[in-house]
């Protein structure tokens, strides 16, 4: 709710100013490598424009059907090992880069979603399902059977580790 | 004045509807999109000043300096993780260790130094230190413990 009370600022504006800046300097050295990165990041954001549209429209329905006390209560510091399987999940499923992911962890932790949880989200995103017949290509069935059974075990124990850290800032 | 009340409660508990809903997660994402526009025009320049030939060119054939050189290079390089999967698979053909094309792949997607500006503006710096720390540790234990693991298997 105090998101929503919030006044609309655009956030990030001098981080986007040092961006131009950079590709003012590298234009002015070396202006073909400025043109060809400016054309990869259209494609990116071409790219990314679907996966953004999706996250506004699970968010809105989220919101629409959920209430913020019920999204909290699932994944707040209460909830169980529910949660943290849910996240698990939701990070090997998720597709796209890291940060069009960011609006809506920001809406659900501003619910109460504990950051354990979205840790866990970020780190198992490295298991990426329709890109696994690659990797199993490049690397073999072995390697990527055992990456993958590591790296989800680790996404749960960065998770927890992150909590009890998190727990020993607030107790000193 | 009851009445009027009334009607302010009511409407103080009415659950929002639909449009607005969306009227305020679409003005979310515009407030963030300088943030956004800002990273993927970051992305866009290291993806062509950062060839895959420099990253190969940093193995020194040593297990351990060659994963944290491989975590590093996945942290600083960015793109799809195809990318990651195509370079893994020509380091691996040049000789560099298994190690260090596990932490590559790895960092590829759970590590950016691009993402950094963005990610201490939406979560914090406190969350963005310990998530970027642990997901560095993690990175270097997963492609150790892989390796060996695949070693004693095959």
């Amino acid at each position: 709710m105090k998101n929503q009370d919030k006044r609309f600022t655009f956030r990030g504006k001098y981080f986007f100013l040092a961006v131009l800046i950079f590709y003012g300097v590298i234009f002015f050295f070396r202006s073909q490598a400025a043109q060809l990165a400016l054309m990869k990041s259209s494609s990116i954001l071409i790219k990314i424009l679907p996966i953004l549209i999706f996250v506004i429209l699970f968010t809105t329905l989220l919101n629409y059907f959920l209430k913020p006390k019920q999204i909290a209560g699932h994944l707040d510091r209460e909830s169980g090992i529910k949660a943290w399987i849910w996240a698990l999940a939701a990070g090997v499923i998720s597709h796209g880069p890291m940060y069009a992911w960011y609006p809506l962890l920001e809406d659900l932790r501003s619910h109460g979603m504990r950051d354990g949880l979205i840790v866990v989200f970020f780190a198992s995103r490295t298991i990426k399902i329709p890109l696994l017949p690659i990797m199993i290509d490049y690397f073999g069935w072995a390697f990527t059977l055992v990456l993958s059974f590591y790296l989800l075990i680790g996404a749960l124990v960065q998770g927890l580790v992150l909590e009890i850290f998190q727990q020993r800032s607030m107790d000193t | 004045m009851g009445k009027n009340n009334n009607k302010q409660y009511k409407q103080s508990t009415q659950k929002p509807s639909f449009f607005k809903i969306l009227q305020k997660n679409c003005l979310a994402i515009l407030a963030i999109a300088p943030l956004l526009t800002g990273v993927i025009g970051l992305v866009g320049i290291f993806q062509v000043l950062i060839t895959p030939k420099m990253l190969a060119g940093l193995f020194q054939n040593n297990p351990l300096i060659d994963t944290m050189i491989g975590t590093l290079s996945g942290a600083v390089a960015s793109g799809n993780p195809i990318i990651s999967y195509i370079i893994g698979g020509e380091l691996l053909t040049q000789g560099i260790s298994l190690y260090a094309v596990s932490a590559l792949i790895l960092s590829w997607v759970t590590l950016s130094f691009i993402h950094l500006p963005a990610e201490v503006e939406v979560f914090g710096g406190h969350f963005t230190l310990y998530r970027n720390v642990l997901a560095f540790v993690f990175t270097i234990i997963i492609a150790i413990l892989t390796t060996l693991t695949l070693r004693i298997l095959l």
